[in-house]
């Protein structure tokens, strides 16, 4: 299932948001640097 | 065998200016002689040409090498030309291993004498390593059924399938629908020539 | 056509099915399902008779749905092979039988209700994927009125208005009144080179020559009729092409730059009216006519993913078969044996479809014309001692090439050589070091990284690059004579999915400030989708880096094609920037927890396997005894 997460780009470190898919990895690039070292943040445990 | 008995000859490729204008070869040739297992190492001005591969062969016999670096361009332009090389002399064509000093090194620091040198030892020095692990590959060989298989009757399948049988060969044609043609039989004329699709 | 019927080499499976492909190259084992046609095709000799009885009336698929076929019928008059097929789903006489006027007057009785569909095997070397295109349909493009007006119709709908086999028997009338259109247009790119959401991003090819050949046809037939073209762009690139494009612009075809807004219909006359905007005079203007005709594009096959799965094919993301390189083996599948042929690889018109076979075929023979074949040296193994029978390398497979590796019956993997192309990523994926990739393994790769790191680790970014991509685009980027910082020290793999997490942790606990993983785009992974596998990897690294307390900024990950010489040369000065930023201490740090981690993980480990060569005294299978 296709979901809107928040990314960071390891490269620039600029944030932003976009489609994830556990089951069907699909490339993803930073908006700002277009570099592939974007990694999903896990979203932080609300208390 | 046991690593006493490796024998690692190296051939560092000056081609013609377009390393040897960047980077000191014989440097790089004399460090590699420092490097384990490394019986002989040498500088050639176009490894790739015949005299080139000739002294390879060469220096295998004379030296009874057993692994091969050759330190020249991308083994995407040469591998297969020295792998066939040192098959010649006799050698396991997967004993050979190449350092890029070319693409990855003299080419991508033109004006960096010292660097670019520093960097091609270090790239010799990896190869001369990974060659020490590497072993003899056998491709094997599988038979080959003359029969072949064409999926879809429009004007490709067709195509291929008359070619094929015209060759001699049994062809397989399978189709989706009731009659071969596919959309090209439901034109009424084709460009350029304007003649019937059929 | 006619040719292939009655060819001696040629076993023809029409209204058939592949559905099921085993095997290699060289040794393919194919089972085709032959589907009942109701009709003896030994038997029947095309008389006809059974069509003049049957008292069903249906759309006629061939004819566009212009005309009515019968229950039992003739696909079209020039069908190969020549013989009736009875449509199931149309028929009343079936089940039960209610009707059988057809049985009745075949005087051949090759009419058989109860013909069953039947399961072919064959055994073939080579497979040629010549499974063709589908037509784009217009309905979602709601401004043009496809649905709505009548006289709007598709270009596949106009070649049977205006053959002499059609409906019409070539008369080109209009749908609603059957009269002769006076004046028609052609819109072009309807479903092509659209980047909002209706249609494909890419140009179907064939559309624009398609258009000049219509628009000379109706001049033949009527020279005195109003032509009009609403182009894009008009894309005569062929021999021959911009010979048909003057001719038809001599003949008086009125080729105008602009798309319709929307197309209006007069609810009286149902003629219809364009608003276009003409982006050359720069002026909107209204136009009128009888008839439009939509220059449909071409889309990939809609049940293009049932061969893709059965011979393990990849598609780009238009959704075509993607070839094993683009110009160097643009008929060649990335699967051993398998070869494209016309538009199932991408749109072409008849001529290229005809080369591509041809290509095609080239191809297959020099496989064909060896009794033995090679088949890839470099490819992974299993040492069946240290397989647990996990199965993830089975999951992992781009290729279909590992059975067993079954945890119920305890089944070791097995690599079958033949199919595995050598990515290598069940030998990164295996938990276990049971799977081992051949010229690339664990200790050749392992002892670059040392001897890399082991002089001044602090001055160099460690790269992992795959043979197709991104070696190829650091290649370029020299040959290119791009210039980037001295600190890059690349080693080469077949596939990104070959780097295993630990060639990475090594890395880093040998003191590499930075590490760089670096592969081909998805769509151009040469093993399929393996470069996924790397992704995923790359993503859990972070993960654990971040929980040992280093920052998962030291991993990068690049994607870089052949033809990115100017990307890698970027991120190489870019990477290099960030290696200065990696300090002593930082590294220091690493080393230590990552040796900390390691040797926990080691002893966590042997604790298992100690256990488990322990004897079992209360192993259930013991306790199933077979009575004698």
């Amino acid at each position: 299932m296709t979901e809107i997460v928040d990314f960071k780009c390891l490269r620039c470190g600029h944030e932003f948001t976009g489609p994830y898919d556990k089951k069907m990895p699909i490339e993803r690039s930073c908006p700002k640097c277009n570099s592939n070292s974007v990694r999903k943040i896990k979203k932080p445990i609300k208390k | 065998m046991s690593e006493n008995d490796l024998r690692v000859g190296v051939f560092v490729c000056e081609c013609g200016s377009n390393i040897a204008g960047s980077l000191d070869c014989e440097a790089v040739a004399e460090y590699a002689k420092t490097l384990p297992n490394v019986a002989c190492s040498i500088v050639n001005k176009y490894t790739c040409a015949e005299p080139g591969q000739q002294e390879i062969k060469k220096y295998i016999k004379e030296h009874n090498l057993n692994r091969v670096v050759v330190a020249s361009c991308s083994p995407l332009m040469h591998e297969p030309t020295f792998r066939n090389c040192v098959e010649e002399a006799g050698l396991n064509p997967y004993l050979l291993e190449m350092a890029n000093i070319r693409e990855h090194c003299s080419w991508a620091h033109l004006n960096d004498w010292d660097g670019a040198t520093a960097k091609a030892k270090d790239i010799v020095k990896v190869s001369v390593a990974r060659v020490r692990l590497l072993e003899e590959q056998i491709e094997s060989k599988v038979p080959m059924t003359k029969e072949v298989l064409v999926i879809g009757g429009g004007v490709a399948g067709i195509q291929s399938a008359l070619d094929l049988a015209d060759a001699g060969y049994k062809v397989n044609l399978v189709e989706k629908e009731a009659s071969i043609g596919g959309l090209m039989a439901t034109l009424d004329k084709t460009y350029p020539t304007m003649d019937c699709s059929i | 056509m006619m040719d292939v019927g009655r060819h001696p080499n040629i076993n023809l499976y029409t209204y058939s099915e592949v559905i099921e492909v085993n095997g290699y190259i060289g040794n393919f084992n194919v089972k085709v399902r032959k589907k009942a046609r109701f009709v003896d095709e030994t038997v029947c000799n095309a008389c006809g008779e059974c069509e003049k009885v049957c008292p069903v009336a249906v759309a006629d698929e061939f004819q566009q749905g212009f005309s009515s076929r019968k229950a039992i019928y003739m696909p079209f008059p020039q069908a190969v092979p020549s013989v009736y097929i009875l449509n199931n789903d149309d028929c009343l006489g079936h089940n039960p039988i209610a009707c059988g006027k057809c049985a009745d007057v075949c005087e051949q009785e090759c009419i058989d209700f109860d013909m069953k569909d039947e399961i072919i095997e064959i055994n073939v070397g080579a497979v040629i994927v010549a499974t063709g295109m589908d037509v784009y349909d217009p309905t979602e493009m709601d401004e043009y009125g496809y649905t709505k007006h009548e006289n709007v119709i598709t270009s596949m709908e106009f070649e049977r208005l205006i053959s002499a086999g059609g409906p019409t028997e070539g008369h080109l009338i209009r749908p609603t009144d059957r009269e002769v259109p006076k004046k028609i247009a052609f819109i072009q790119c309807v479903g092509s080179r659209s980047h909002s959401t209706t249609g494909n991003p890419y140009c179907s090819n064939i559309c624009c020559m398609n258009t000049i050949k219509d628009s000379l046809l109706i001049k033949d037939h009527h020279p005195e009729t109003e032509i009009s073209v609403f182009y894009i762009d008009i894309r005569a690139f062929g021999k021959g092409f911009e010979d048909l494009y003057i001719r038809s612009k001599n003949a008086g075809v009125q080729y105008i730059r602009g798309l319709p807004g929307e197309v209006f219909e007069d609810p009286k006359t149902k003629n219809l009216t364009l608003i276009v905007e003409d982006t050359v005079a720069n002026t909107v203007k209204d136009y009128n006519f009888d008839m439009v005709v939509l220059s449909v594009g071409v889309i990939p096959r809609r049940d293009g993913g049932a061969i893709q799965k059965l011979l393990t094919l990849s598609r780009t993301e238009d959704g075509f078969f993607m070839e094993s390189h683009p110009k160097l083996k643009p008929v060649d599948a990335p699967t051993g044996g398998v070869f494209f042929a016309g538009c199932a690889e991408f749109p072409k018109d008849v001529k290229d479809s005809v080369t591509q076979a041809s290509a095609a075929v080239a191809r297959a023979e020099v496989l064909l014309n060896s009794d033995m074949i090679s088949i890839e040296a470099i490819t992974s193994e299993c040492f069946t001692d240290l397989c647990t029978s996990c199965g993830i390398c089975i999951n992992v497979c781009p290729f279909n090439a590992i059975r067993g590796s079954d945890a119920k019956t305890g089944t070791p993997a097995e690599v079958i050589e033949a199919l595995c192309k050598g990515c290598g990523t069940c030998a990164a994926e295996c938990n276990f070091d049971a799977l081992s990739m051949k010229h690339f393994e664990d200790a050749q790769i392992i002892t670059m990284i040392d001897a890399m790191l082991d002089e001044n680790p602090m001055d160099k970014v460690t790269v992992f690059a795959c043979n197709w991509c991104s070696y190829a685009g650091a290649d370029l980027a020299g040959l290119s004579r791009l210039q980037y910082p001295t600190s890059q020290r690349i080693i080469r793999t077949m596939c990104s999915g070959r780097v295993d997490s630990a060639f990475v942790l090594h890395a880093f606990e040998k003191g590499a400030p930075i590490v760089l993983v670096s592969g081909c785009h998805f769509a151009d992974c040469h093993y399929i989708d393996a470069n996924r596998w790397t992704q995923k990897r790359v993503e859990k690294l972070w993960d654990k880096l971040e929980r040992l307390g280093i920052r998962p900024e030291r991993l990068q990950m690049e994607w870089i094609s052949a033809a990115e010489g100017q990307k890698w040369a970027r991120t190489m000065t870019e990477i290099d920037e960030m290696r200065k930023n990696v300090t002593k201490e930082e590294v220091e740090h690493t080393k230590k927890v990552l040796k900390e981690d390691r040797e926990k993980a080691e002893a966590k480990r042997a604790k298992k396997q100690s256990k488990k060569i322990a004897p079992k005294t209360n192993s259930p299978g013991a306790e199933i005894s077979v009575p004698a």
